[in-house]
């Protein structure tokens, strides 16, 4: 197999918990997200617009439809005779199964797929955040720096700096201090969870982790704070942009909202730096003319009769006459009844709305529609 | 083993009526519906009714069409056994007004003596359309006809024909014995040797052969009636795909009876109008009774009334364009409409 300068390692197998239902039979990644993507196409599509060619999924929670979605790649330009996509689930060895324990665990039961590349440097991502970034730009800056590791930093609100890896850095922004999820972080520069390698380093450090009995193979608590402890030259990488990780119903909801923004700071209509999903091909959205479409963000194959106002609609979506959207993201292929009024609240997936159903939400608190809700506690009116 | 249909769909025709907007494409490749190509319509039919090989013949200005349909991986035709087949006119002057022509087909006799396939469907490129073609392939092989002919119910010939590959060899062989040029010679000659026979089709199908009628057609589309016997889930319409992201309706917006692709950032309002890919419409602008084609931008302040706007057209801010049902206005691909150039 030819040797490839940069390899990236794409960690899918998130389970986000705390997206409730949403993630009941799909990996976080698969979540769908801005009226026609799913979170993971967006890591994909910077991996093709940075030209990284090859492209190892790791997949391990509700992996089915990320799979088949995945598929070779194709829709990220990323089906290659050489490289491309590889989805890369856990698997059995002669003598036990190998569950992936951490993100560490993941990448080191994978190492025989990057040793088949004898990449000079590995590119590892997450598939659960929502950005646009060229990796082929923190590329340059690692090789710059001659770095062993270089970690992509943002900064984050302070009140929301410990649910992330936190560092301290020099002046020259080497890092010196690394904290995963600390309860008292010491300064608001978060890990987003990307890292460059150099590939013998990464070997090593991965072997070396393996064979600690205590440790929980993951990289933020595990594999940096050793590579720290042996002084080896660790980077930060400074992004400004967007960056979301839409780890709750609340902050997905939000990163949605973000889009219907007039100057939208993830811009989606730049032809430069598309983001690819699988297409659904559907035929254009059809607005009655009855329906009042307000300041939405409406994909393909979408039937509207109603009123919609600051929302996002997937493909597929319909919304009948009489009824009201507000302030909420529909997802594909849900069918709202006549007479509704949804307000603040994200409608699953192929969900059907009754005719008359009243879903609002009296505080601050976004409402995740399910059928259980639908059947029982909101009758029609 | 199951019937198996060659589908062949000739791309040859060119229609005048059309010059405004033929003169960078062919027929097959004129827009339609905010996303598709008008080809797309029988070229699905022919995917979602089992036909696993198609073959294209078209004539000039084909750059649009191949760029198009490119390896047939959007109509899933991309196979390594049959699949999409692309066969331009070796000349330039024979006549395209007649579907099926036998002269055309000749110069790629190998293709059809190859060709697997049973029974051959051949088919204009220019009909607006949802039609699965296995019940007429059922129908035409348990009935003792020879070539069943497609027509429209309490209409005219669909131009689309169907007939044993083997006996299509023979029509193009004996071309020059039978006089037959085309298709239609074969089944307009009353002394026919052939069991000649017509299939009614009761389903909704347009054929677009002036600016007239594209329009009316499209704007038809806007009736839900019309719409939902054209884009059937089950059966769908397949085109080439492009990574736009959903449309965005910003402040001020105001959208009654549309039908809107994707990748579109609407500022001002839009009646009864079909807005394809890409398109910008800018704020205070009013579009009534229009079809704007692929990445046109419509600056602030203009209004359009039953105006064309072929792709890449850009309109200054505060340009009136106005035209009436019968003759819209139409402006070419590519060009600019200023506020001072028409009065």
């Amino acid at each position: 197999m030819a040797k490839k300068k940069c390899v990236a390692m794409l960690l899918a197998g998130g389970k986000g918990s705390r997206l409730n239902s949403l993630t009941k039979d799909l990996a976080k990644p698969a979540v769908p997200f801005g009226g026609k993507y799913r979170i993971i196409d967006f890591a994909l599509s910077n991996c093709a617009n940075s030209g990284i060619d090859t492209v190892g999924v790791l997949t391990q929670y509700q992996p089915l439809l990320l799979n088949s979605y995945i598929g070779i790649g194709s829709a990220w330009d990323l089906d290659r005779k050489d490289g491309g996509v590889t989805v890369l689930p856990p698997y059995a060895e002669s003598s036990e199964v190998k569950w992936y324990t951490g993100t560490a665990s993941a990448i080191y039961q994978n190492l025989n797929y990057l040793k088949q590349y004898q990449p000079e440097y590995v590119l590892i991502l997450s598939g659960d955040h929502i950005y646009k970034m060229n990796y082929e730009s923190m590329l340059e800056y690692h090789i710059e720096k001659r770095a062993d590791v270089t970690i992509s930093l943002i900064e984050v609100p302070w009140d929301e700096a410990s649910r992330f890896g936190i560092m301290d850095t020099d002046e020259e922004l080497r890092i010196v201090d690394f904290d995963e999820k600390p309860a008292n972080p010491k300064n608001n520069l978060a890990s987003m969870g990307i890292y460059i390698f150099n590939w013998n380093i990464l070997k090593e450090y991965l072997e070396m982790d393996d064979r600690v009995p205590e440790s929980s193979h993951d990289f933020g608590k595990d594999v940096i704070p050793m590579l720290l402890e042996e002084n080896k030259k660790l980077f930060a990488y400074p992004f400004k942009g967007y960056w979301k990780d839409v780890g709750t119903v609340q902050s997905l909801w939000e990163a949605n909202m973000d889009l219907l923004r007039e100057e939208c700071d993830l811009d989606l209509f730049d032809h430069g730096w598309r983001i690819y999903s699988v297409n659904p091909n559907q035929p254009p959205q059809y607005i009655s003319p009855a329906a009042v479409v307000k300041e939405s963000l409406i994909n393909e194959g979408c039937t509207i009769e109603g009123d919609i106002e600051k929302s996002v609609l997937f493909q597929g979506v319909t919304v009948g006459k009489g009824s009201t959207i507000l302030e909420s993201v529909i997802m594909p292929d849900a069918i709202i009844g006549n007479n509704c009024l949804i307000e603040r609240a994200i409608v699953p997936s192929e969900v059907k709305v009754p005719d008359g159903t009243v879903i609002r939400s009296f505080d601050d608190e976004i409402i995740l529609v399910t059928n259980e809700m639908l059947s029982g506690l909101y009758p029609a009116f | 083993m199951k019937k198996e249909l060659l589908g062949v769909i000739d791309a040859t025709t060119y229609h005048e009526d059309l010059e405004d907007l033929l003169a960078h494409r062919a027929l097959a490749a004129l827009p339609f519906a905010g996303r598709y190509r008008i080809i797309d319509f029988v070229l699905s039919n022919m995917v979602n009714s089992g036909i696993r090989s198609v073959a294209i013949f078209p004539k000039m200005q084909y750059r649009s069409l191949m760029d198009h349909l490119g390896s047939g991986k959007n109509w899933d035709l991309n196979r390594k056994r049959d699949g999409l087949f692309f066969f331009p006119s070796p000349s330039v002057d024979f006549d395209g007004k007649k579907i099926g022509s036998f002269e055309n087909f000749a110069a790629n006799l190998d293709f059809f003596y190859r060709s697997t396939q049973e029974y051959s469907l051949i088919s204009n490129c220019y009909t607006v359309f949802n039609m699965n073609f296995r019940s007429i392939l059922e129908w035409h092989s348990n009935s003792k006809c020879d070539i069943t002919e497609i027509h429209q119910k309490d209409g005219g010939s669909m131009e689309m024909y169907l007939i044993k590959t083997s006996l299509l060899i023979k029509l193009i062989e004996t071309r020059n014995e039978t006089g037959y040029t085309c298709m239609k010679d074969a089944v307009n000659d009353i002394q026919s040797l052939y069991t000649i026979c017509n299939y009614e089709y009761d389903g909704y199908a347009v054929m677009i052969d002036s600016i007239e009628n594209y329009f009316s057609t499209s704007m038809n589309l806007l009736q839900s009636d019309v719409w939902k016997k054209l884009f059937i889930k089950e059966q769908p319409i397949f085109t080439k795909v492009k990574d736009e992201p959903p449309t965005k309706y910003i402040k001020g917006s105001v959208v009654k009876n549309a039908m809107i692709a994707n990748g579109c950032l609407i500022s001002g309002s839009v009646e009864n109008s079909i807005i394809s890919r890409g398109v910008k419409i800018g704020k205070g602008a009013v579009i009534k009774n229009c079809i704007i084609m692929q990445k046109c931008v419509i600056e602030d302040n203009c209004i359009l009334d039953s105006v064309i706007l072929d792709k890449d057209v850009k309109v200054e801010a505060g340009t009136q364009l106005t035209g009436t049902a019968g003759s819209p206005f139409v402006v070419r691909k590519g060009t600019q409409q200023g506020a001072l150039m028409n009065s």
